[in-house]
């Protein structure tokens, strides 16, 4: 293209009044001529210029041929077809606007589930290069253990045995750490890792340095990096805090680093202390630990894990008892952080993009209503010159024009239903996870948005452009095309079959998540509040604890609307968990990896009471169960059945750890109730409770019963705790908000998949309404002639509803057929829910049949009360 | 397309015709439609509705360029004339034209 074409081009763009009225001139002068020629061929003038105006009569078409030739014809008539059509909808404003929400809501809900799966699913880990980060977990295959946490002395012949890694490095769990001597004590999640883990992920700090070697060593440890959140709230940002001393949990630790914003590792933790731990302290047996590692350049996935795999086998043949059958297994971190959310979301895209198609079937339905009513028009259009490409266009440019508009009305919406989205969540989410609004969002809705219009916008779009326009003309606009009315059947078809997968989605997500709600737990959460509170241990040996705690629980019991209260080391559901091996007297004695995992609490006395859990049998703890009294336990009653079926398991003893240890034997003085410790989907694990007495933990969970909200009691409760230490940090909950908090995906799902499910209905109701409430209005004459020649009213409440039926009968088998094949890939979301679960399946297809019939009811009704004589005169 | 153009006059056609007209000197639609058919004996006829959009359509493409100045009765009305990439484009139709026009007349003869 020349710069002259291109001055043509911008002048016909932009001039283009101009150019017409240049177009204008030309034709009258050849008119003119025309006319003047009839006169010199003898015609009168006025018959002359009549003449010449009907063979002139095409050429006011061929204007728009010739503003095609000056080869911006596209751009021009685009920005034409869009006033057009911004004309159009908005003298149709009814229709605009219920088009537009249909579409808003229907792109909202994608958008937002998106921009969730995108900050999940989608962004990298914020660490450089964190696509080479992997995850390593010990295994156990043999014994059906796919992960496991990682020993000390493993990871040591890791670390100093492979070359795939460029380091490997530990860290333990986000642990609870009691701030103090910087104004209120206050808990701050910290967590205990390697020397050069931060070097792994690559991540130097903003202030100072990270730990050295020398410091990841027992009694050289007394270091600590703070995170910029902590640093900034609880040290005002102070710039020379670098070799500043600070009490953490009782322990005088120096600052020697702060990390940069934004920085946190791993999930919440905002303070890091050394692990230094020796291989004396921390044993193979002891799995505890998490492990992550950096690959080497050029090192894949699957040499890694090849490397790994030889490693253990070595470690394996020179540690026999304690490494038998344990293996590695080497995943990338990002996978290993997103996998519990990877299925579930994925699902929930599926179903929200259910709810946009059927939102798009039904906008589609209505817009193939409305171009039925403008036949004419375009009839009219077409007959004064426009092509049908033309027609088709100006549609296609309508839709676009709604799907636009839809998308950003929907984009908006959607930031405030994210927002609301994530008030569901109420644990507090890992650093990782970042639901802003990216180019990745900003590209899916874009892509959505134009999808939609292309979608609902085809149906009109071809019906039109193959309409016989002559037909149309004649038939005066009434226009009832076999085709049509074949789309539109395959409109409502495809409504009902989508709506019936997302609403049988919805009914297996509802139904498991009420079942998992209904779930005995083996306790009673109500009116129970919890207090946590970890005693540092360097202030409080462990005859203190045992006293603190007995004196605390006897303010608190003295407490008004205390109904009893006692401790333990575990919150049932809250994630705590200490799992121990266990050996029984009498039965063969199991190497630490063969023998059963029991969950290990520790408890003070009155904790069976306090929580409702049934004493089946023997005595519950009492305060003769102290230090220097024989070792008791009590068992629950599955560990009970497991080993002593037919007898009582009084007397017996039974104790944990590794063989080798020669931990003392416990006898068992009880028997209580089964409680769902870890999850409430299963307990794989069964339960032992030891006297706090002998187990003296510092860190204990106060349990009160109370005859009133226990909400009511929390500050009681604080006050009492800092009557005894101001400086410890309690924090407390309901035990209600403990269960609550622990199904907290099950219920986001059920909710997220009943919100979609209830759309999707909706949405279905409305367009099977609107289709046979089109097809009575176009049928009336047809309706009015069968009623003269004697069909009854019910005859023709059977003929309209009949069809209406026929539609939703076809459109619920196929999406019976869909649901069975896509609710499979719900099976692990689902808690004693079958995926084909019949009743919901045939429930749901009654629910779809019983409204669609409503939906068909309405119009029938009104084609019953036809006078035929006013139908017939209808025209 | 257009429609109005009947089978004699394929588009090409109808624009080699033109070109042909104008390169003995630059001529209005009015005149270039009347040569036509006055050249043709009248077996060829040209409707408006053919004619201005293929002037359109050759002036888009540069072959012709338009002026405009009064005719011989001395109204104002647009003139085309043949620029130097259209003479080029006349020369290669026609050769192409004859060639074609041989073929079929060779056809013709012998078959």
């Amino acid at each position: 293209m020349n710069f002259k074409d291109l001055r043509r081009r911008w002048q016909a763009l932009f001039h283009r009044d101009e150019l017409d009225q240049e177009l204008d001139e030309e034709l009258r002068f050849h008119l003119d001529r025309l006319i003047e020629q009839n006169i010199k061929n003898g015609m009168s003038p006025e018959d002359a210029r009549h003449a010449a105006l009907k063979t002139f009569s095409r050429v006011d078409q061929s204007k728009e041929e010739c503003r095609d030739a000056r080869g911006v014809g596209l751009v021009e008539n685009i920005i034409r077809d869009v006033s057009y059509s911004l004309r159009i909808l908005i003298k149709n404003y009814a229709f605009t606007v219920v088009v537009i929400a249909t579409l808003a809501l229907g792109i909202g809900a994608n958008t937002a589930i998106f921009s969730f799966a995108n900050g999940i699913l989608l962004r990298p880990l914020p660490y450089p290069q964190s696509e080479r980060l992997v995850f390593l977990d010990e295994t156990a295959l043999k014994r059906g253990i796919d992960s496991m946490a990682v020993s000390y002395p493993n990871f040591l012949d890791w670390r100093e045995q492979n070359k795939v890694f460029e380091d490997i490095g530990v860290y333990f769990g986000a642990n609870r750490f009691a701030l103090s001597g910087a104004g209120e004590p206050v808990e701050v999640r910290g967590s205990y890792i390697s020397h050069g883990l931060f070097e792994i992920l690559r991540v130097s700090p903003q202030l100072g340095r990270t730990f050295t070697a020398d410091e990841d060593r027992p009694d050289e440890d007394a270091v600590v990096i703070l995170g910029d959140s902590l640093w900034r709230k609880n040290f005002g940002g102070d710039p020379n805090i670098i070799g500043r001393k600070i009490m953490i949990s009782n322990r005088a630790r120096t600052v020697v680093g702060v990390m940069p914003p934004g920085f946190k590792f791993p999930q919440v933790s905002d303070m890091w202390v050394p692990v230094a731990l020796t291989t004396k302290t921390f044993t193979r047996t002891d799995h505890g630990l998490n492990s992550i590692a950096r690959l080497k350049d050029g090192v894949s996935l699957s040499e890694a894990q090849a490397e790994m795999n030889n490693i253990a086998a070595r470690i394996e043949q020179q540690n026999p008892i304690t490494n038998e059958g344990l293996g590695v297994s080497v995943t990338s971190l990002h996978d290993t952080l997103t996998g519990d959310y990877r299925k579930a979301l994925l699902i929930l895209l599926g179903v929200v993009g259910c709810v946009l198609l059927v939102a798009c079937v039904n906008v589609a339905n209505l817009m193939l209503a409305r171009a039925t009513a403008r036949q004419k028009e375009f009839a009219l259009r077409a007959a004064l010159g426009a092509s049908r490409w033309r027609i088709t266009r100006q549609l296609m440019v309508e839709s676009l024009l709604l799907a636009f508009v839809g998308g950003v009305v929907g984009f908006i919406l959607s930031i405030w239903a994210l927002r609301l989205l994530l008030t569901a969540i109420p644990i507090q989410l890992p650093f990782w996870m970042n639901f802003g609004i990216d180019l990745r969002v900003l590209g899916f809705t874009a892509g959505i948005t134009l999808l939609t219009g292309l979608i609902f916008g085809a149906a009109p779009a071809l019906q039109t452009s193959r309409v016989d326009l002559n037909d149309t003309l004649k038939e005066g606009g009434r226009g009832s095309g076999g085709v049509r009315s074949r789309a539109r059947s395959l409109l409502v078809v495809s409504e009902i079959a989508l709506s019936l997968v997302v609403l049988v989605g919805a009914g297996l997500m509802i139904q498991s998540f009420l079942r998992l709600k209904r779930v005995n737990i083996g306790l009673n959460a109500h009116n129970v509040l919890t207090a946590s509170i970890s005693l540092p241990r360097t202030k409080y040996k462990e005859d203190q604890r045992a006293t603190f705690f007995k004196q605390l629980l006897e303010r608190v019991r003295s407490l008004p609307g205390v109904e009893a209260a006692s401790a333990t080391a575990t919150v049932p559901l809250s994630g705590d968990g200490w799992g121990r091996s266990l050996t029984v007297e009498g039965f063969p004695v199991l190497p630490v990896g063969q023998a059963p995992m029991i969950q290990h609490t520790v408890v003070t006395p009155g904790y069976f009471r306090t929580m409702g859990i049934p004493l089946l049998s023997g005595r519950d703890f009492n305060d003769a169960d102290a230090k220097d009294s024989p070792n008791v336990t009590i068992i629950d009653e599955r560990l009970a059945r497991e080993y002593w079926p037919n007898e009582s398991p009084i007397g017996k003893r039974i104790r944990f750890g590794p063989p080798e240890d020669n931990e003392p034997w416990h006898t068992i003085v009880g028997v209580v109730g089964a409680v769902r410790h870890q999850r409430m989907q299963e307990d794989t694990r069964k339960s032992v409770y030891l006297p706090h007495q002998k187990i003296p933990v510092g860190g204990l969970a106060l349990m009160a019963r109370t005859s009133s909200n226990p909400e009511d009691l929390a500050g009681a409760i604080r006050r009492e705790v800092a009557q005894l230490d101001p400086d410890l940090p309690v924090s407390v909950s309901t035990m209600d908000e403990v269960v609550a908090e622990s199904i907290w995906q099950p219920r986001l799902y059920a909710t997220l998949f009943g919100a979609f499910a209830g759309g999707a209905l909706l949405l279905a109701l409305i367009g099977i309404y609107g289709v046979m409430a089109f097809l009575v209005q176009t049928r009336t004459h047809e309706i009015g002639v069968r009623m003269a020649l004697g069909a009854t009213t019910r005859d023709v409440f059977k003929l309209i509803v009949g069809r209406g039926m026929k539609l939703t009968a076809v459109g619920v088998l196929i999406g019976v057929a869909g649901a069975i094949a896509l609710t499979r890939l719900m099976h692990s979301l689902l808690f004693n829910t079958s995926a084909t679960d019949p009743v919901t399946f045939i429930v749901i297809s009654l629910l779809l049949c019983s409204a669609a019939f409503l939906a068909c009811y309405l119009p029938a009704r009104r084609a019953a009360k036809v006078d035929p004589l006013v139908a017939l005169r209808y025209e | 397309m257009n429609k109005q153009q009947g089978d004699l006059f394929k588009q090409g056609t109808l624009e080699l015709l033109i070109l042909r007209l104008l390169s003995s000197g630059s001529l209005n639609g009015w005149d270039i439609m009347q040569r036509i058919e006055l050249l043709s004996d009248e077996v060829l006829t040209v409707t408006a509705g053919a004619l201005y959009p293929a002037l359109h359509r050759l002036e888009a493409r540069g072959l012709i360029s338009a002026v405009w100045r009064p005719s011989d009765n001395n109204r104002r009305a647009k003139f085309y004339g043949l620029t130097a990439a259209g003479r080029k484009q006349l020369e290669a139709q026609r050769k192409q034209w004859e060639r074609f026009s041989d073929a079929v007349a060779l056809v013709l003869r012998d078959a």
